[in-house]
């Protein structure tokens, strides 16, 4: 009997497909995973830490450095928190343009996670394609807010700026772009057999399970728990929309990906709607005090960004910095998995697995 | 049948050898961008009335600034003396742009920041003064 | 002709010395090819991904851009991981390219370009190019890295999997024209090329001949995104453009067989178009199958390592046997009647 041994296999810091500076300790046999131990905390900048020592409108362009490639989401988690402890009532105009915001931002996370997945594959071609998409609906975001990434968009109260002229144009043309795009994405890779082979049935976990550990968006939706906040606790003016929670009931690697990218599909009719719905002028901004001074007590909002739910946790003691604040970084929770479903898989599983996840490592360290 | 999508992937690729592309020439051309882009501060020392909202709002306390006395007696009000930024610091989040009373401290639609050493990054006054191409037509909502 | 003289004449300086440019000129025009073809594939793989590829160094073509390239490999400095057995490091990348470059003489360009006319060329080529598992396998072993270790496992298993089903594909062709010479190969297909007598042959050589040049879907050795580099990691510098070269001559080496086998060498699409040298048909049909290279890298991604191993023994070895027995049976009928 040949002897054989375990190896121990070092996947990172730094290694080109963990979407950062994210470590994995692997304990493999042959190139089966026996253990797997996640190291995080290489981009940890301790934006809660920074956040106690900062006014109100201070923190909001610290948020769009958590999850960077869906910067808007992590801007209203937080003034939605500090809207929801001072009671402001935010024009609607404003919420319709932040609505756009998030949605378009949707679509530039779920696009980036097409790209990078795929090009986990080795398939380095809908990486561009994705990016070449993305590329359009940054610079929409670009000439709303005058960023391609940390926006820096959303004020409490409002938004900075109005819709500069002919933007929601620009935005009603990107709709039947993007979906005629969509479909070619389907030729280019959701067809190809390659990829079916590789992500079906890999990675699987069950509702119970990710109800246990905590998942939430596609992560969640993929074992087929109709769980999207939009829907079930609508926030802002989402209760005016028509859309569909996506779900697939595998709950492997490839519901994951068909959910995301079904997922476009949704947040551009979404965008549809909202451009018929927007009011045509008024204000971009409540009433709101120069200094803000929240009231005593505490508050924690949820909503649904492109990763997860992205819940914000505010107690204020009432003077113009918080005293905490705490961010649900929903990156954070989907990774805690990973060790589950890595063992027993094979080595080069690993990293679409990981990849699946969509964790942004900016928003697992914080 | 096995076989198709893959195919189809191979139709997409060769259909995309044609395709207009996307890129620009870069480094070649410069990139135009939105007005509203938040690039590299310009600054207007003659509209500064020190009053240090920049300074405090200032997430990353990247700004620093001293008065001194008008030089004529008469005036009461200060002038600025001097007026620095640490772009090691700098998010270019457009707080200080957004506070200032008299639009002293504005952006400009440069984003280049490259340098070969790090003092270089330490803009001063005259440097912001001068650096006052692509300045944002637009500075406040 | 002047080729076949020379080939029987009596060894001697002067024809050594023949023997010697004409080596070096052919050596001199694969490398030319190997530094065109990289920056064409990168011109394809950017055209196919919307954007021009390499377009700084050498007008708007970048027509320098390899060279550069080569330029900064040479000047690199010369690391040996401290842990790594030094003698097998260096020796590693020597094994992956001399047989590399040995493959090159049985191959025959046209009816007059060629080096080595053997009977049995077919069989030299698949056993030399055997070598150069050993070297991918050091190169992995010696680098005491555990990344190049796994890189070179499978580098190993794989080549040595899909040599199988490769060898075998192309015994139905030897079994039509009774020989293993190439050029006797390349003349047996006057009237019809091989890819359309052997069309289960064709497709299987095609899939192992990507497998064993390590391409897209196949290039599990080298995966990037889960074996950093797979066994080149700890190579850097020219140790490492040796390993490029290798896979690339062997892409050379590997599209000039298949034209010979199956696409009929330098002879015309239809005999009526004779008048084209022969050296531009060869030219023709071999730069189609090198786009197809880049063709199928932009656009497949790579197969995973365990359906890989099942793919190569319990799909291609099989129909490969099942066409050697088949082209036995309709040979043996076509000489009944």
């Amino acid at each position: 009997m040949l002897r054989t041994e375990e190896m121990q296999i070092n996947i990172g810091p730094h290694h080109p497909s963990t979407h950062g500076v994210f470590r994995v300790l692997l304990t493999i046999d042959g190139e089966i995973i026996t253990k797997a131990e996640p190291v995080i905390g290489y981009l940890h900048r301790g934006t809660e830490k920074l956040a106690e020592d900062l006014q109100y409108t201070q923190i909001i362009p610290y948020t769009d450095r958590m999850d960077y490639v869906s910067g808007m989401t992590n801007n209203y988690v937080f003034v939605h928190a500090v809207e929801t402890l001072m009671g402001i009532e935010v024009p609607e105009r404003a919420e319709y343009l932040r609505v756009l915001a998030m949605e378009l931002n949707r679509i530039a996370s779920h696009l980036v996670f097409w790209g990078t997945f795929l090009l986990d594959f080795g398939a380095t071609t809908p990486y561009l394609v994705a990016f070449r998409e993305r590329e359009v609906v940054l610079n929409l975001l670009n000439e709303l807010s005058g960023a391609r990434m940390t926006f820096n968009y959303m004020r409490i109260g409002g938004v900075k700026w109005d819709a500069p002229p002919g933007w929601i144009e620009k935005v009603k043309e990107f709709v039947p772009y993007m979906r005629e795009q969509l479909k070619t994405y389907d030729e280019l890779a959701t067809g190809n057999e390659i990829f079916q082979s590789r992500m079906k049935g890999v990675g699987t976990y069950t509702a119970e399970e990710a109800l246990q550990y905590s998942l939430s968006g596609p992560n969640l939706r993929c074992t087929g728990v109709e769980w999207d906040l939009r829907k079930n606790e609508p926030y802002s003016v989402y209760d005016r929309f028509d859309f569909d929670i996506v779900t697939e009931q595998s709950g492997d690697v490839w519901a994951r990906y068909l959910v995301r990218t079904r997922e476009i599909e949704q947040s551009l009719r979404i965008i549809e709607q909202a451009i018929e719905q927007m009011p045509k002028d008024g204000p971009i901004m409540a009433k709101v005090p120069r200094v803000i001074k929240p009231p005593k007590g505490e508050v924690y909002v949820r909503i649904e960004s492109p990763k997860g739910e992205i819940g914000c946790y505010i107690y204020s003691e009432g003077k113009n910095k918080p005293y905490r604040v705490k961010f649900r970084r929903p990156s954070f929770y989907n990774l805690q998995i990973l060790p589950k479903i890595l063992v027993g898989e094979n080595i080069s599983n690993l990293i679409p697995i990981l990849a699946a996840v969509d964790i942004i490592l900016g928003e697992v360290d914080g | 049948m096995f076989g198709v999508g893959l195919l189809k992937g191979l139709k997409f690729t060769l259909k995309n050898l044609t395709t207009e592309k996307p890129t620009t020439n870069y480094p070649d051309e410069p990139i135009k961008l939105p007005d509203r882009f938040r690039g590299v501060h310009k600054f207007y020392p003659e509209k500064c009335i020190v009053c240090n909202q920049c300074a405090n709002i200032c997430p990353t306390q990247c700004i620093s600034l001293t008065g001194k006395k008008h030089p004529d007696p008469n005036v009461k009000k200060k002038i600025i003396d001097t007026y620095d930024i640490n772009f090691e610091l700098c998010i270019l989040c457009d707080l200080c742009t957004e506070v200032c009373p008299t639009e002293a401290i504005v952006m400009t639609n440069n984003f280049e920041l490259a340098a070969y050493s790090r003092d270089e990054l330490f803009k001063d006054l005259q440097w912001l003064n001068e650096n006052d191409e692509n300045v944002r037509k637009e500075n406040k909502p | 002709m002047m080729m076949q003289e020379l080939l029987a004449s009596q060894p001697g300086p002067v024809n050594f010395l023949i023997f010697f440019i004409q080596a070096v000129a052919l050596l001199l025009i694969v490398l030319g090819f190997v530094t065109y073809v990289i920056l064409a594939e990168r011109k394809v793989l950017g055209f196919m991904q919307s954007r021009y590829g390499p377009n700084r160094v050498g007008g708007r073509l970048g027509l320098l851009q390899t060279f550069a390239d080569i330029l900064k490999l040479l000047v690199k400095e010369d690391t040996i991981p401290d842990k790594a057995d030094k003698k097998l490091f260096i020796l590693a990348p020597g094994f992956a390219i001399v047989p590399a470059v040995m493959v090159l003489a049985v191959l025959p360009f046209t009816e007059h370009f060629h080096f080595a006319d053997i009977g049995i060329g077919l069989l030299y080529y698949f056993g030399i190019a055997g070598i150069t598992t050993l070297g991918l396998l050091l190169g992995g072993w010696a680098s005491n890295n555990k990344y190049s270790l796994l890189g070179g496992a499978r580098a190993a298993a794989q080549m040595v999997s899909y040599e199988i089903p490769l060898v075998m594909s192309v015994l139905g062709i030897v079994l039509l024209t009774g020989s293993m010479n190439l050029i006797d190969i390349v003349e047996a297909q006057e009237k019809v090329w091989f890819v359309f007598t052997q069309p289960i042959a064709f497709i299987v050589f095609s899939i192992a001949a990507y497998a064993e040049l390590n391409r897209v879907p196949f290039d599990l050795p080298e995966s990037e995104n889960e074996l950093v580099a797979g066994f080149q990691t700890e190579y850097g510098g020219f140790r490492w453009a040796m390993f490029y070269l290798a896979e690339y001559i062997y892409a050379f080496a590997m599209s000039a067989l298949a034209v010979v086998l199956f696409f009929g060498g330098w002879q015309p699409l239809f005999p009526f178009l004779d008048f084209i040298p022969g050296a531009v048909w060869f030219g023709l049909k071999f730069a189609i199958l090198v786009f197809g290279l880049s063709w199928v890298r932009a656009t497949w991604p790579r197969v995973r390592p365990d359906h890989l191993m099942e793919f190569a023994w319990k799909v291609l070895l099989p129909v490969a046997l099942a066409n050697i027995f088949l082209t036995a049976i309709a040979k043996e009928l076509i000489q009944l009647f």
